[in-house]
């Protein structure tokens, strides 16, 4: 009894990995990233640029919309005709046309 | 003389109480706390305690002895416990230390009046919940709209994104804490329907994300434009980068023209052909 070659291949893998499974250095983490650096004497010096800072923005209560719209609502396309880059809504042209007929100040 | 017992159930428990009523013991002379002495006219010792007789209570002979407390009654089988049952509950044979006392009675308190007292009811946590529910129903939770497309949202400030970001997580938050009472109470129902309004804020979140990333290339490649256009001075200060065409002398056309040599295109300055300059903008950008 063999299992199927589909199942022997490289990328296929019953188990989760853990530390156990590989070589020393092997780093997995818990997605949480870091808050500050290592000392070299061991300590820890916490850097407050990579502490998480959640901005809650001003008059949340008064916001009406929710995260969904009605489905009577269809979705309709952009027109993006004036961008003559072919880069849609992404078009930096029409960013600096819009600039400058809305604002053009700051 | 002993009270009459009288054993009744209260709250699916088997309680033995005491009448405190001297006549309605004396009425009871087929009690089996009767004195020996009237045993012989008692009749056969019942296990239903209480019977008021019909019986005159001047047939009753006075006596002093005290009551022992315990039947002397032979069952055939000499089993003590013969009769005794919990399904019928006849309560036991022997009266008990207890058996005067009563059971003690829980505090009559309306707890959903105690919880409106002690809790808050604006309190910031209760955000968590819908209306205050553990969790909404299948059907509370299936109406829901469609989740709002990037092009909806192009239309949108950053700080309308802002709170409706925040507003989806709000929305998830409450989401998750219905799928955790579901699965604490068994409720067995509604998770299908939960993970469906999930998607859907989450393909809100998304169109956000992709929305403002689109947005800021689109400012990091407009600004590398706007140094190239003769009607933007970005060095020139708060309020001045941006003059347009129609106020520029020729001389200053002229000299912006000097000074931004690519774009020396003919007399006229229209804004770069983008299809070129773009190309290298994007070469530049890091997409």
């Amino acid at each position: 009894m063999r299992p199927t070659a589909a199942l022997l291949g490289r990328p296929y893998r019953k188990l989760r990995l853990t530390t156990k499974d590989i070589n020393k250095g092997f780093y997995k983490g818990n997605r949480t990233g870091s808050m500050g650096t290592h000392t070299k004497w061991g300590g820890y010096k916490i850097d407050y640029d990579k502490v998480r800072t959640y901005v809650v923005p001003e008059n949340l209560n008064e916001f009406t919309l929710t995260p969904f719209v009605s489905q009577k609502i269809r979705p309709k396309w952009g027109d993006y005709s004036e961008a003559t880059d072919k880069m849609g809504p992404r078009s930096p042209a029409l960013y600096l046309k819009r600039w400058k007929e809305e604002n053009g100040y700051d | 003389m002993a009270a009459a017992t009288v054993v009744r159930r209260r709250a699916g428990q088997l309680v033995q109480t005491t009448l405190p009523n001297a006549s309605t013991a004396t009425t009871c002379s087929t009690s089996r706390f009767a004195p020996i002495a009237s045993q012989a006219q008692a009749q056969a010792p019942s296990l239903i305690p209480d019977c008021p007789s019909s019986r005159p209570s001047s047939s009753r002979p006075f006596s002093t002895t005290p009551s022992l407390g315990k039947r002397r009654v032979r069952f055939r089988d000499n089993n003590p416990n013969r009769g005794v049952s919990v399904l019928y509950r006849s309560g036991p044979r022997e009266p008990r230390s207890m058996s005067r006392v009563d059971l003690p009675r829980p505090r009559d308190v309306d707890l959903k009046k105690l919880a409106a007292e002690r809790v808050d009811p604006d309190h910031g946590l209760w955000e968590f919940f819908y209306d205050k529910m553990a969790a909404n129903t299948p059907a509370e939770s299936g109406e829901h709209g469609r989740s709002w497309t990037v092009e909806e949202l192009r239309a949108k400030s950053w700080d309308d994104l802002h709170k409706l970001w925040w507003v989806c997580c709000k929305e998830r938050n409450r989401i998750a804490t219905a799928a955790n009472m579901r699965e604490e109470y068994e409720m067995g129902f509604g998770d299908n329907e939960g993970d469906e309004r999930d998607a859907v804020v989450l393909k809100t979140m998304k169109s956000i994300k992709h929305t403002l990333t689109e947005r800021w290339y689109a400012w990091e490649d407009a600004v590398k434009l706007a140094k190239e256009d003769p009607e933007i001075d970005l060095t020139a200060g708060e309020g001045q980068a941006y003059t347009p065409r129609d106020y520029l002398s020729e001389e200053e056309i002229v000299e912006a023209q000097i000074t931004a040599p690519k774009k020396g295109e003919g007399t006229s300055i229209p804004p770069p052909p983008p299809t070129s300059r773009s190309r290298d903008v994007r070469g530049g950008a890091k997409i």
